[in-house]
Order: C-alpha cells, then structure tokens, then sequence
C-alpha cells in the first residue's frame, strides 16, 4: 500500500516542519522540500510506467509517435513547473512562484506554435485565394 | 478503406490519450494550456487527410516544425548550444569545401581526358577511342608545398571496332601501310547462306570469310599484322601523351586494341 506510505510521509513531515518553523525556520523550509522531492520520487516510477503504457499502445496502434512525444512534453513540463513553483511558494516567495508557472505555461503554449501554423496553413489553402 | 480505418483509430487513440492526460496534469494553473494543446493535436489529427492531400505528411511536418523549434534554442541555453553550432557549421564548411575540391577535380579530369581525345584522335586518326583520366592532389615543390592537382592514372581505351577495321584492313592487303592513319571502312554485311553438303562446305567458308572482309588464306597472318598495328597504335599514343602531358610513362594505360595491348 503505497497511499499509506505517502500519506505516512506526509504527516510525519508536516508534524516536524510544524515543530521545526518556530525555532529553524530555515530548516523547516528544507524539510519540506526533502519532503516533497521523496514523495515526487515516490511516485515518479508510476508516472514512468504510465507513459510508457501510453507509448507501447501508441507504438502497436499505429500512432504517430510526434504526437505522443507532444504530449509528453506537456506533462513533464507541467509537473516541473508545478513542483517548483509549490517549493518557492512553500518558502513564501509566491511571486517567484507565478513566475515559475508563467514561464511553464508559455513552454507548453510554444509547443503549440507548429501545431497552430499547420492548421492556419491548411485552412488557408482550402480558403480560395 | 484502409486509410479511413487507420485515421478513425488514430483520432480515437489521440482523444483517449488526451482524456488521460488531462488527468494526469498536477494542478489546475496548467490545465488549461494543457487541455488547448491537446485540443489542437486532436484537430491536426482530424485534419491529417486534408493536410497530407495539400501539403504532405502532417506529422512529417509536425515533426520538421518541432525540429526547427529545438535548433533554435529553449529558454536558456545560449551560450551552450552556440559552441556545438559552430563547430557544426565549421565540420559542415570542411565537408563542402571536400565536395566542391572532388567536384573541381572531376571536371578538370573530362576537360583533360577531352583534350588528350582530340589529340590522339588528331594525331592517330582513330576515331572512337575513349580517354580517362585521374586526378589527384599531390605536393608542387614549387609552389611552397601547396597541393596541386596532378594526373595520376591515364586510361586509353581503343574502340573494338577500330581494332576489327584494321584486321579487316590488314587482311585485304594494305598492312604494309600504318593503318592508324587509315580511315574505318565499315563493309556491308553479305547474307550468309549456309547449304548442308559436303560439296559446299567451300562455298560457305568462302562467304564466312567474305563477311569479315579478309582474305581466306591468309586470315592467320592478317591477325598478327593487326597485333602488330595495336602494338604500333598504343606506343604512339603513348609516346604522345607523354611528350605532349609531360607525364611519367607508367601512368599511362593503353587497353582494348586487337591484340589486348594492355600496358602500364
């Protein structure tokens, strides 16, 4: 049972940052990055074996494999941003935070520019001139 | 019918994965530009009959798009990327610069080989030979070491039918006469008729040797006379190449005469 041992790190984490804020904060802060990167490397395999279902279907049905790394691209670049903006908005720098999420939403918002402009230039062409 | 089923189990693969995917997003903040990528993918594919009839492979041309993105380079990665651009650029300039010197060296060898034609062409008087020519860089002693092209292999093929002409020519009599000056006489098949019969067998042999244009007493001799000419035809050639290229003897390579006058 995984869920237990998470939820078992989470709480025991949260009990000593809890303990640890009135006198260290620094430590605290640290605590709970350590905390949140074990859990992420806890469930990081999961992820890993996810994807790689969704590829082994991709692959045996046929699919193109550009779309598939696509999309990949935008989970992983949404969980970095996601991870890194939680930890800076655990140590209460929230407006680095929005940056980090700023700057994830644009990546994933680039790798639609391609996507976008073979659609527009195929629209265009049906379009009489 | 086959592309119809393939594009409805592509479309149905790409929304699925798309559902899945939105869930497996972490948090809200990103869902939104998540689930519009995804919606886009799902369109391209929709689309993918249209945009192959009009442009090609869609996901060829996703695939190119996304390539070109790379190269040019993510958020921070300047100064990293720009060393490894350069020292591509720079292999791909030495790889050019090989081209265009092989290139160069090609047409030079045709431009010689074209020339040493003509010449052993105007000299001898055959026609028909064929000349090819090697060259390759080597070291000018008086050019401070630079590297110039130099013929390193010369190949002289004289046509088969030349060879055939002058035994035909050498059989009818003339081979006192250098026959390289000769022009090629090429004779009118005679019809061969073949009589079986032992009193006919004269007869036949008589036209067989009519249609090669030799004497039939004196075939044998006509072929050692035609050696012979080869033998004459190569050495001039190579004699004038010699003199006229200032080449070294051994590179030049005379083939393909009667007598297989092959010579290195």
């Amino acid at each position: 049972m995984e869920i237990i041992q998470v939820v078992g790190i989470g709480l025991l984490s949260t009990v000593l940052i809890l303990v640890l804020k009135e006198q260290k904060p620094m430590f605290a802060f640290l605590l709970t990055t350590a905390a949140g990167i074990l859990i992420f490397l806890f469930l990081i395999g999961k992820i890993g074996t996810i994807l790689g279902t969704l590829e082994r279907v991709a692959e045996s049905s046929g699919m193109e494999m550009i779309y598939i790394k696509t999309v990949f691209k935008i989970i992983g670049i949404s969980y970095i941003a996601e991870f890194g903006a939680q930890i800076v908005r655990d140590a209460g720098q929230e407006s680095i935070a929005s940056k980090i999420e700023l700057a994830g939403k644009v990546l994933i918002m680039v790798l639609a520019v391609p996507i976008i402009s073979i659609i527009i230039e195929t629209v265009m062409k049906l379009l009489p001139a | 019918m086959t592309w119809l089923g393939g594009w409805l189990r592509e479309l149905i693969l790409v929304v699925l994965m798309a559902a899945f995917v939105e869930m497996l997003l972490p948090g809200k903040s990103m869902e939104r530009y998540a689930r519009l990528v995804l919606s886009l993918l799902v369109l391209l594919t929709m689309l993918s009959p249209i945009v192959s009839l009009l442009k090609g492979d869609a996901a060829k041309e996703l695939s190119v798009a996304l390539g070109q993105q790379e190269q040019q380079g993510g958020l921070l990665s300047g100064s990293g990327r720009g060393a490894g651009e350069l020292e591509q650029i720079l292999a791909d300039g030495r790889r050019l610069a090989a081209g265009a010197k092989e290139q160069g060296l090609q047409l030079a060898a045709e431009e010689v080989a074209g020339q040493m034609q003509e010449q052993v062409a105007g000299s001898t008087g055959l026609q028909g030979i064929k000349v090819t020519v090697k060259l390759g860089l080597g070291k000018a002693s008086g050019l401070g070491g630079e590297e110039v092209p130099v013929i390193t292999a010369v190949t002289v093929s004289l046509p088969a039918s030349a060879g055939a002409g002058q035994a035909g020519v050498a059989g009818t009599g003339e081979t006192d006469s250098p026959s390289g000056s000769e022009p090629i006489r090429i004779e009118p098949v005679v019809p061969v008729q073949v009589q079986i019969g032992g009193g006919s067998s004269g007869g036949a042999m008589e036209v067989t040797a009519g249609s090669r244009g030799s004497a039939s007493g004196a075939g044998a001799d006509g072929e050692k006379a035609a050696a012979g000419t080869g033998d004459a035809a190569a050495d001039e050639i190579k004699k004038l190449l010699e003199t006229n290229w200032n080449l070294q003897p051994g590179i030049i390579r005379v083939s393909g005469s009667t007598a297989g006058t092959g010579k290195s």
